[in-house]
């Protein structure tokens, strides 16, 4: 609506920040491009046998109050609804515990997944229809009484009643069975076939394969409702804490406080500890602000953090103090979307991918080349299971070859090929990025046309399946770490043509189809992840349906007696469990 | 005088109907799909779109949507999601996209820190500004009256969201001598951590709000200082100061309350720009983040709002003027 | 603060002959140099492309792949290294553009967006108030009914929803966007600064209306729209004159907030715009920020004062000479 680039978590993303542990050396200025250095099968790792209680480092400080300034606001805060990482990663780290839980391995900067609530990671039947999770014992809310296992299947079920709690996520309306039918203990009562108990027992069954189910389940969604307490309508402003911490004052939009859950035990929690005694969040931050009241570091800024994206101004002058500023990526990854039905010749597609103009159409953008845009070449992000270092043009995602494009285009007698995209004329960036792009394009033989577009109208634009436009713009990111929360959703036959245009690029090849359906229905999670990669690569290398425009990133600052904040690279978040006051 | 009032209230009504009509069409004839902001792009599948155009009750007429809202301010309304209900009592202004909150009681909560903000940046503006306006009366023609003019023409002539933004990038940022901004409720967290964060706002504002009453104040005082009926109370022997405080002051500043009474208006209306840079979660803030969420329901609480109590002090500085000034005939 | 300036509920009563007040005028210093440097101004704006010519500078021709550092701050001139010819101002981070360039284009939007709106505005108010002074009766009622709600809406939030629906309702071709977008903003800012005009217009007519020569006119036969035009129009001359004084500087800051705010003109330099961009680099390259500061806060002032001095020497009550 407004002409610059709206707030929300659409731009949140396209101004991410990433940057690995080597940077160039803090002068005046920076000569020396940050390298990268990440590559890490991070979230891949599973540990079932992570054992409570978490470690508490030798420098956390009991007690005190750590404070979170951010220019955003999440939208909601009951865990059936919550869905985007700022609410899922707030509950999920400190107030509501799920079956399982994603927890953070200093060793290799990754983010593991292990057990919550839940014994183990969950243990599949053969086929992976049917998983079964053991609650433990001593779980308690934080009016003392005890989580059940039937309280989860409340959860569960409350999961389906879409009408009335309309946000959340929605596999288990693909996976669960009768998913489609069952519309809630709301609606239609308490019996669903989907969810059976058994003293302790949890059993979920699956219409079809669900081989990712042990990472959906950590998913705040997979909490503990006690249905007596449960009012779907104000659930959200006091959902019933069964971690650390618990709501003390919400105001929606505008602050967070939470405070010590004392009914928490950490002997039966292996991710999160208890350091601090209360969290104060507050939403709707001026950036430039709160940017300059952390980096400046004085009294209570000290305690002080963000999760928001650092900017281009300010991350330079934090360059001097690295230890503030946290780094890492975000699963999501952007992409030039190639029409197979307008470029049909694999050729011209590679062509593009030469000569796409990486670096500059970054920096056009304000990108910080490594920093806030991290070079690519595989679809799946660093830390997705299975993922493979691949590069199939060979030019490590950033160094743009218009000769060896022009050469194709030659050889593919295609040379002033016309290119016709999108871009938002009334958002600077986005124009000079236009412009970056059309000098690349013509430099390697394509003819460029940019067709005009506006912010407010871009995405609607984009998503019109008869758009006159060759290539689409966007970025895709995974709910979990697992090919199975990319491909599927994106690159089925069976999404052409829709409304909306899923499948950006009008990906309709059987084969590859057949292959997803199998690895989605016969393989073991260890199987499906490895071949998720080599589906990564099998896509690129005998189709190359997009060009790979870089990862998202994360910088975030915080004040220096912040212990504990590292990256969730899962979400690109804080690691708010494992948070404290450094002494 | 009744009947005054009460044809004045009437046609506030109708001009409160026509700002929310305008303020409807302007939503839904407007350019993208609002459900577009709830459904990030890199996670929106078709599904999850339809679905929240739903829930948000896109799918209806526009007519029917206005006249649900109408009766809804009225009566009250319930909001159904599926089987649950969300009570809105009245007035209902609807419930926001965002956050799926009564939007009345919303604003209401936020309503606190903007009348925070308006009051104490009246008392600063009124005392200063009045006090300088006055004194340079006095001083007609001096070197103090042509000081306080040239600074209220150059403070005044700084855009305001200038000198704000300068005052906190500055003043307490970089040179640190303010504390912090902020809203701290004076009865959540005392008097005194709720004057610390508005201190600089109080004072930015009420600045810049002082320039235009100072000039206001003193062109009118000059007037004033020179009619007949001060001239007889000078020569009867009164000292200066008396004659401008008893008897200049009262019909000088009948100017000043017009003023005072939109001023406030339009401060409870709450000024986007002061609370953006400081920090303050009023009513203002609130629209400017609807307009970003494309929330329609808060930005049609907001704009109401505001209009309502731009129209309720108009009637009331009329009401008072005719009251201090006989002169005035109401209706004219 | 706002386009409502308070002075204008004051009507001015007597009809005042506008040649001692250009003659007091010209005597006033003060006037003079605002003039001048409004002038300047001026010239600026409308001898833009010239002046970046003979600075050797151009307007969005940055290259950040050449011209900034891996954190995306100029490689070359402010604020690292001393001052160059070869960017006088500077450029600015991330998108590399000359900053003296945008300075220059961004007075000639910031002078002609006020200018063009305080034209419509002052265009509606006179019309209206003329119309519905002269007409009374629940035409008069109407029109004045129509103030109230335009008066009554908060105008900030609205120019923010209300601007770029006007864009995509009316510029359907996104190759004419920035000439939508301009007529947006002018027609947002003149639609909120019209009524205090037609409020005064409205007031002085009907008094006017009772004058005796207008009744003799209107005796005699003469048709109403020529009374208007050549009885009423020039004594209302007075009044137009100040309002058009007060509302240009107002319609300046306001171009400049609404830009800041978001509401600019795409791809058209606009000091609002340069200063929004520039906020988060206060602290490191503080040249970026304070030149259209400068730029906005100077032209501000001299309108301002200038505007004060032609209402001091328009208002009888003020005029020197005038028997106090």
């Amino acid at each position: 609506m407004r002409p610059r680039s709206p707030r929300g978590l659409a731009v949140a993303l396209a101004s991410l920040t990433a940057l690995t542990a080597c940077t160039a050396d803090p002068g005046r200025r920076g000569d020396a491009p940050p390298e990268l250095d990440r590559g890490g099968a991070a979230g891949a790792f599973k540990n079932p046998e992570l054992r409570p209680p978490a470690p508490v480092p030798d420098d956390a400080a009991d007690g005190g109050s750590l404070t979170v300034l951010t220019a955003e606001s999440p939208s909601t805060f009951d865990p059936t609804q919550a869905y985007y990482t700022d609410s899922t990663s707030i509950l999920a780290g400190l107030v509501t515990r799920a079956l399982t839980q994603y927890v953070y391995d200093p060793d290799t900067d990754d983010m593991v997944l292990a057990p919550d609530m839940a014994t183990d990671l969950g243990r599949p039947n053969d086929d992976n229809t049917e998983w079964t999770f053991t609650l433990r014992d001593g779980l308690r809310y934080e009016d003392g009484s005890e989580v059940t296992a039937e309280d989860v299947a409340y959860a569960i079920k409350r999961s389906f009643a879409i009408e009335e709690l309309p946000d959340g996520p929605t596999y288990q309306r693909t996976f669960f069975v009768d998913g489609r039918q069952y519309r809630g203990p709301f609606r239609d009562g308490e019996d669903y076939a989907g969810v059976e108990v058994d003293g302790n027992d949890l059993t979920i069954k699956m219409r079809r394969p669900f081989p990712d189910m042990d990472y959906y389940a950590s998913f705040p969604a997979f909490t503990g409702i006690p249905q007596q307490e449960d009012d779907p309508a104000t659930y959200g402003r006091k959902p019933l804490a069964t971690g650390p911490y618990k709501f003390e004052e919400y105001e929606p939009g505008s602050r967070l406080t939470l405070v010590r859950n004392e009914e928490w035990d950490p002997a039966t929690d292996p991710g999160r500890i208890q350091a601090v005694d209360r969290w104060e969040f507050r939403f709707g931050q001026d950036t430039t602000r709160l940017e300059n009241v952390i980096a400046a570091d004085n009294g209570d800024a000290r305690t002080t953090l963000t999760y928001d994206n650092v900017s281009a101004a300010t991350y330079r002058s934090m360059q001097e103090d690295p230890d503030r500023l946290v780094t890492g990526t975000q699963p999501c990854t952007y992409m030039w979307f190639l029409d197979m039905t307008r470029i049909e010749d694999i050729r011209v597609r590679r062509a593009l991918g030469y000569a796409y103009p990486y670096e500059n159409a970054w920096r056009a953008l304000g990108e910080i080349v490594g920093v806030t845009r991290v070079p690519g070449t595989a679809i799946l992000p660093p830390g997705t299971a299975g993922r493979q270092e691949l590069d199939v043009l060979g030019i490590g995602g950033r160094d743009t070859d218009p000769e060896r494009a022009r050469a194709l285009l030659e050889e593919a007698d295609a040379v002033g090929f016309e290119v016709r995209f999108l871009y938002a004329t009334d958002d600077d960036g986005r124009v000079a990025e236009k412009d970056a792009i059309v000098k690349g394009l013509e430099a390697a033989g394509f003819e460029p046309k940019p067709v005009v577009s506006t912010v407010d109208t871009l995405r609607t634009d984009r998503t019109d399946p008869d758009a006159p436009i060759d290539v689409r713009s966007s970025a895709w990111c995974s709910d979990w770490p697992s090919g199975g929360s990319w491909f599927p959703a994106q690159w089925s036959g069976d999404l052409v043509g829709l409304e909306g245009m899923p499948n950006p690029t009008n990906f309709d090849v059987p084969e590859m189809d057949r292959r997803q359906d199998e690895i989605l229905d016969t393989m073991t999670p260890e199987q499906a992840a490895e071949a998720w990669g080599e589906f990564d690569r099998t896509l690129q290398e005998e189709y190359y349906p997009a060009v790979v425009t870089g990862y998202g990133g994360v910088a975030m600052i915080h004040g220096s007696g912040v212990g504990g904040m590292a990256n969730d690279n899962v979400r690109g978040m804080p690691t708010f469990a494992r948070m404290y006051l450094a002494q | 005088m009744l009947a005054y009032v009460a044809r004045r209230l009437v046609s506030g009504v109708l001009v409160l109907l026509v700002v929310s009509m305008a303020v409807f069409a302007l939503f839904f004839y407007g350019p993208a799909d609002p459900a577009l902001a709830y459904c990030p792009e890199t996670r929106c599948t078709p599904e999850r779109l339809d679905n929240i155009r739903d829930s948000l009750g896109l799918e209806e007429p526009v007519a029917e949507q206005y006249a649900a809202y109408l009766k809804g301010v009225v009566v009250g309304s319930e909001f159904r999601q599926g089987t649950i209900a969300i009570d809105c009592p009245a007035p209902c202004l609807g419930v926001s996209f965002k956050l799926r909150v009564p939007v009345a009681g919303y604003l209401a909560e936020r309503f606190k820190a903007t009348l925070s903000v308006a009051l104490g940046a009246a008392v600063v503006f009124l005392v200063v500004g009045v006090a300088a306006g006055v004194l340079a009366a006095r001083r007609h023609g001096t070197g103090t009256d042509r000081l306080v003019v040239g600074a209220s023409l150059l403070l005044g002539s700084v855009p305001y969201y200038l000198l704000a933004l300068l005052a906190y990038l500055y003043l307490v940022n970089d040179w640190g001598l303010f504390p912090d901004t902020g809203y701290a409720g004076p009865v959540e967290e005392g008097p005194v951590a709720w004057a610390k964060g508005m201190l600089l706002p109080w004072l930015v504002l009420g600045l810049a709000y002082a320039t235009q009453y100072a000039r206001f104040s003193r062109a009118s005082m000059v007037e004033v200082m020179q009619a007949d009926f001060v001239r007889t109370a000078r020569a009867k022997g009164l000292s200066e100061t008396a004659v401008t405080l008893r008897h200049g002051l009262r019909a000088g500043l009948v100017p000043v309350v017009t003023l005072l009474g939109l001023d406030l208006a339009m401060l409870l209306a709450g000024t986007i720009f002061t609370e953006r840079i400081f920090d303050i979660p009023g009513i203002g803030l609130s629209a400017l983040e609807a307009i970003d969420d494309r929330d329609l329901p808060m930005i049609a609480g907001t704009v109401l709002i505001g209009a309502a109590f731009v129209v309720v002090a108009n009637i009331v500085v009329d009401v008072v003027h005719a009251l201090l000034d006989p002169r005035v005939r109401l209706g004219s | 603060m706002g386009i409502q300036p308070a002075e204008l509920a004051e009507p001015t009563r007597d009809r005042t002959p506008t040649r001692p007040a250009l003659h007091q005028l010209r005597r006033d210093r003060v006037a003079m140099v605002c003039l001048g440097i409004v002038a300047l101004f001026v010239l600026v704006a409308v001898l833009a492309p010239l002046i970046t010519r003979v600075f050797g500078v151009q307007l969005d021709a940055g290259n950040p792949a050449r011209d900034l550092d891996a954190y995306n701050y100029p490689a070359f001139g402010p604020p690292y290294d001393g001052f160059t010819w070869r960017a006088p101002l500077g450029i600015s981070p991330n998108q590399a553009d000359d900053n003296l360039a945008a300075w220059l284009y961004g007075a000639r939007t910031s002078l002609g967006v006020a200018a063009a709106a305080t034209l419509v505005s002052t265009l509606i108010g006179v019309a209206t108030g003329l119309v519905a002074g002269w007409s009374g009766g629940w035409f008069d009622r109407f029109l004045s009914f129509v103030t109230d709600v335009f008066l009554s809406v908060p105008f900030l939030l609205v120019a923010l929803a209300l601007a770029p629906v006007l864009v995509s309702r009316f510029g359907a071709d996104p190759e004419r966007l920035q000439l939508w977008q301009l007529v947006s903003l002018v027609s947002v800012l003149s639609l909120f600064g019209w009524m205090p005009l037609a409020r005064l217009i409205r007031a002085e007519v009907r008094h006017l209306r009772e004058e005796e020569f207008v009744l003799a006119a209107r005796a005699v036969g003469i048709r109403p729209g020529r009374i208007l035009r050549r009885e009423l129009l020039p004594n209302l001359a007075a009044p137009i004159i100040v309002s058009v004084s007060l509302t240009l500087p107002a319609f300046v800051a306001a171009e400049a907030g609404l830009a800041y705010l978001g509401l600019g003109v795409s791809g058209l330099p606009s000091w609002g715009r340069t200063i929004d961009q520039a906020v988060p680099f206060f602290s490191t390259y503080p040249l970026y920020l304070f030149a259209p500061v400068l730029g906005v806060l100077v032209l501000v002032v001299a309108l301002n004062l200038l505007g004060d001095a032609v209402r001091d020497a328009l208002d009888p009550r003020t005029r020197h000479g005038a028997v106090s």
